[in-house]
C-alpha cells in the first residue's frame, strides 16, 4: 500500500523539492516503510536506466534536416516581409538601404529574441529556487576565483553593498548555447542577476524587458554582460554603472 | 541544431521504428524552425519536444485514417503488418535489451514520461511543459510508470 506521501517523495527523490521541504521528508523517511521502499525502488531504478538506450540522431538524419533548415532559411527573406509589412512598405520606396535594414532586422532580430528568452527563463528559473547560487559568498576574493573554475568567463564580481547592491553569490548557467557566468546581488527585497558570457560579435538589444523583468545589455572588454531584474528601472541602471565603473579600464 | 539528440530520442521511444522516427524529428524541426520567431519566453528543449510528441501524434492520426480508407491494393495488409505493439518493434530490433523491451511496453503516457525524467533528465516542470499535462499529472504518471516498469522487469526472466 502506498503511503499518502509516495508523489512528494518520489519529488523529493528526484531532486525537486527544496530545502525546507526535503528536510520534511528526510524527517518523514525515518518512520515510512512504504516510502523507504519506494526511495530503495528509485535508486534501483536509477541504476537501471543508466543501461537504457539513449538513441543519438544519426549522422545522416542530421545532415539531412541541416540541409532542409537551410532550403528553408533562403525562402525566409520572401516569406518574412509578409509578417511584418512596416519593412516591406519601406523596400518599395528606399531601395537598397531599406532592404539592407530589413535583413539586418531578420538577421539580428531571432537571435536576440534567442538571448532575452534564455536570459528571463534563467532569471526566472534562479527565482524558483532551482538555481539562485552556486557559490554563496559576500566576498568577491571568494567569487572571483570560484568562477575561475566553473566558467569559461571572468565576470566582473565587486560588492556594492555601500550603495545598496549586495554581492550574494554566483553561478554557472547557459545563455544562447554559451557557457555564463552570473554573479547575483540583492537590492532589498528583489534579485539581481548579472550575466556574463563570451562576446561572439553578436548585436545587443541595449535594454530589454520581458514577463516583467528588464534586462540592460552591455560589452565590456571581452564579454557580453546582461543585468536582469524586476528592481526600479532607475535602480537597474545605477547597479550597471556601479558596474561599468568598478572594471579597471584596459 | 540544438537538441536534436533528444528530439530523436524521443521521437524513438514514441514511434514504432527508426524510419517513423526520422519523419517525425524531419517533421518537427521544420515546423520548430518556422515557428521559432512566435516562441515566448520558455525553455527551448520543452519547447521543442511538445512539437515532436506533436508530430508524433499527428503521424499516428494520418497512418489510422490511411487505414481507415478502401484501399484497392495491399497496402491495408502492409500497414496492419506495420503496427505491431511497441513490444513487438522493440524486439524485431533485436539488439534491444531486457530493459528496452520492458520500457518499450509501457503504455505511451507512462512511457514519455519515464524517458523524459530518466534518460533526459528534465525537471516536472518542463516535463509538464512538454507532454502539456499540469505537473500533478506528471507526478503520478511517472510513479505509476515506474511502478509498472519495475513490476514489468520483475516478471521477466532476467529480473532488475
Amino acid at each position: 500500500m502506498a503511503c499518502d506521501e509516495a508523489l512528494k517523495t518520489q519529488a523529493y527523490l528526484d531532486g525537486e523539492l527544496d530545502a525546507a521541504q526535503s528536510l520534511e521528508v528526510e524527517a518523514h523517511l525515518e518512520h515510512c516503510v512504504e516510502c523507504q521502499a519506494l526511495a530503495a525502488d528509485h535508486a534501483d531504478m536509477k541504476a537501471a536506466m543508466a543501461g537504457a538506450t539513449y538513441h543519438r540522431a544519426p549522422a545522416a538524419l542530421r545532415a539531412k534536416i541541416n540541409d532542409m533548415l537551410d532550403a528553408e532559411a533562403n525562402v525566409v527573406p520572401l516569406k518574412t516581409p509578409r509578417k511584418s509589412g512596416f519593412w516591406l512598405g519601406a523596400g518599395s520606396g528606399a531601395g537598397g538601404m531599406a532592404i539592407a535594414a530589413a535583413l539586418a532586422f531578420l538577421v539580428f532580430a531571432p537571435a536576440n529574441n534567442a538571448v532575452v528568452a534564455d536570459l528571463a527563463d534563467a532569471h526566472v528559473r534562479s527565482l524558483m529556487g532551482e538555481h539562485l547560487i552556486d557559490v554563496a559568498s559576500s566576498d568577491h576574493h571568494t567569487v572571483k576565483p570560484w568562477f575561475a573554475g566553473h566558467s569559461d568567463v571572468s565576470p566582473p564580481a565587486e560588492d556594492f553593498k555601500a550603495d545598496g547592491f549586495t554581492l550574494v553569490g554566483g553561478r554557472a548557467d547557459y545563455v544562447h548555447g554559451s557557457r555564463a557566468a552570473v554573479v547575483v546581488y540583492r537590492h532589498g527585497a528583489h534579485v539581481i542577476n548579472l550575466f556574463a558570457w563570451a562576446d561572439h560579435d553578436a548585436r545587443l538589444p541595449g535594454t530589454s524587458s520581458r514577463d516583467g523583468y528588464r534586462m540592460v545589455f552591455w560589452k565590456q572588454k571581452d564579454l557580453d554582460l546582461a543585468a536582469v531584474s524586476d528592481v526600479d528601472p532607475a535602480e537597474l541602471d545605477r547597479f550597471v554603472d556601479l558596474v561599468k565603473k568598478s572594471q579597471p579600464r584596459e | 541544431m540544438p537538441h536534436l539528440d533528444a528530439a530523436y530520442n524521443l521521437a524513438r521511444w514514441l514511434a514504432r521504428g527508426g524510419a517513423e522516427a526520422d519523419d517525425i524529428v524531419q517533421d518537427a524541426m521544420l515546423r520548430a524552425f518556422r515557428s521559432f520567431d512566435g516562441f515566448r519566453g520558455e525553455a527551448v528543449r520543452p519547447w521543442l519536444l511538445a512539437i515532436v510528441r506533436n508530430c508524433h501524434r499527428s503521424a499516428l492520426e494520418q497512418k489510422k485514417r490511411h487505414a481507415a480508407a478502401p484501399l484497392d491494393d495491399d497496402d491495408g495488409a502492409q500497414i496492419a503488418a506495420d503496427d505491431p505493439t511497441p513490444e513487438a518493434s522493440a524486439m524485431e530490433r533485436g539488439a534491444a535489451s531486457e530493459l528496452d523491451r520492458a520500457i518499450a511496453t509501457l503504455p505511451e503516457e507512462f512511457r514519455e514520461v519515464v524517458i523524459l525524467r530518466e534518460l533526459e533528465e528534465m525537471s516536472y516542470r518542463d516535463i509538464a511543459a512538454a507532454t502539456g499535462a499540469p505537473i500533478g499529472t506528471v507526478m503520478s504518471r511517472l510513479a505509476r510508470g515506474r511502478a509498472l516498469l519495475k513490476a514489468e522487469l520483475a516478471g521477466g526472466s532476467h529480473g532488475m
